[in-house]
């Protein structure tokens, strides 16, 4: 499935998140995660988000669809990072 | 799912924060998510720390090297988990049994004719798959079954200049390519030698085990045996798409003196759209399931090894689309 995670954690929870993520889904935007994830996959980055975050206090949210197709993306400004299979 | 990364560009792949980064030689860096990289293709000068090789020993991630020309260089490959006693031996049983050779051998070849008869027939071009297969039947040394390969896929090759509309093909020539088709046909190999090799580490087959191939020291070419199934629809197909639709023209290759490459917008080019064919699904008849191209290649590999083991007799894999 197709995820979009987006978070605002307190500062000291903030790059344990990113990392977690960054082993996962590709960095788009501050605090923005986003790709193609299997339904286990979905699960461990649900598991270990709950495992980094405060419950009480940060706020997790996530998008996701079945397929990507039904996802219009679109970009105003700058495409802060290309999704791209090819370096 | 997990997806090959191709690395078009010259850098250094390097560890940070748990996952993959790359950074190329402006200093931009990309970050990788390493539990989505199924293999890495370098076609440039990539180096990497020692630091990187061990995370992505963990996560099994081989890493395919090729060489200036597009040659295929090496691998390296995570020490493999998949080793199985058995298996080895009843392959080199298989090998050294000459009946047995013969068979999964003839397979191979036959496998390649029907495929490339199937090409052909989508152009409308005769292709005469009946004589092979007769002799085929008739040959029953290694050598013999080898000519008979060489002679179709020679009258195969032949037909190539009805089919392209703006490049000529002329005769196969490789190290160094002449002429364009040529230089996409060898390209195209040796990414599909590698891709057959990800694929063989991932089951219990031994990769220098081969049976149409002469089993040579330092190469795998049980891929080359499984490669040359698959040939016609991996990488023939998707030349003739690309030239007959126009993607891929002459400001696409670098020309030498009497060779010729891709240069490197053209390989990324075909990088991508090959890539797009490995993620292409299709309804497997047999198991009832949509299945990628590229998982194509791995159940041709549990084929071979059911058929090793005696479970199943081998037959190659044939496209019905």
């Amino acid at each position: 499935m197709y995820a979009i995670i987006v978070y605002d954690v307190s500062v000291e929870r903030v790059n344990k998140v990113k990392k977690f993520l960054r082993t996962y889904m590709t960095w788009v935007q501050n605090s923005v995660f986003e790709g193609e994830l299997t339904k286990s996959e979905f699960e461990t980055v649900k598991i270990g988000l709950k495992n980094i975050i405060d419950e009480d206090y940060d706020s997790v949210i996530i998008f996701s669809s079945n397929t990507s197709k039904y996802i219009n993306r679109k970009i105003l400004g700058v495409d802060k990072n290309e999704l791209t299979d090819i370096l | 799912m997990k997806y090959n990364k191709y690395l078009n560009s010259e850098g250094k792949l390097y560890r940070k924060e748990n996952t993959v980064y790359f950074m190329d030689t402006k200093g931009k860096k990309t970050p990788i998510p390493v539990e989505k990289i199924y293999a890495l293709y370098c076609y440039k000068e990539v180096s990497f720390t020692s630091s990187v090789v061990i995370l992505l020993a963990k996560y099994n991630i081989p890493i395919h090297y090729f060489g200036r020309y597009g040659n295929y260089v090496g691998t390296f490959y995570p020490k493999g988990e998949n080793y199985s006693g058995k298996v080895i031996v009843q392959q080199s049983e298989n090998y050294l049994n000459s009946d047995k050779r013969h068979y999964i051998a003839k397979e191979f070849v036959k496998g390649s004719i029907l495929n490339i008869s199937k090409n052909l027939s989508r152009y409308k071009l005769d292709y005469d798959k009946e004589k092979y297969i007769t002799a085929l039947q008739k040959v029953n040394r290694i050598t013999d079954i080898m000519n008979v390969e060489a002679l179709m896929r020679n009258d195969y090759y032949n037909n190539f200049d009805n089919i392209f509309k703006n490049f000529k093909y002329e005769k196969r020539s490789r190290r160094p390519p002449e002429n364009e088709i040529n230089a996409l046909i060898s390209f195209g190999n040796s990414l599909l030698y590698s891709t057959v090799i990800s694929e063989i580490f991932n089951t219990h087959l031994n990769p220098s085990v081969s049976y149409l191939h002469e089993p040579y020291e330092r190469r795998y070419s049980l891929a080359l045996d499984i490669a040359d199934v698959f040939k016609p629809i991996f990488v023939d197909r998707l030349i003739f798409n690309l030239v007959n639709k126009k993607i891929i023209n002459e400001n696409h290759f670098e020309k030498d003196l009497n060779s010729c490459l891709l240069n490197d917008e053209g390989r990324a080019i075909f990088l991508s759209k090959y890539n797009e064919r490995l993620q292409k699904t299709i309804k497997h008849r047999k198991l009832n399931r949509n299945v990628s191209y590229q998982r194509l290649l791995r159940l041709e590999c549990y084929k071979l090894e059911k058929h090793i083991m005696g479970i199943e007799q081998y037959e190659p894999f044939v496209i019905w689309w």
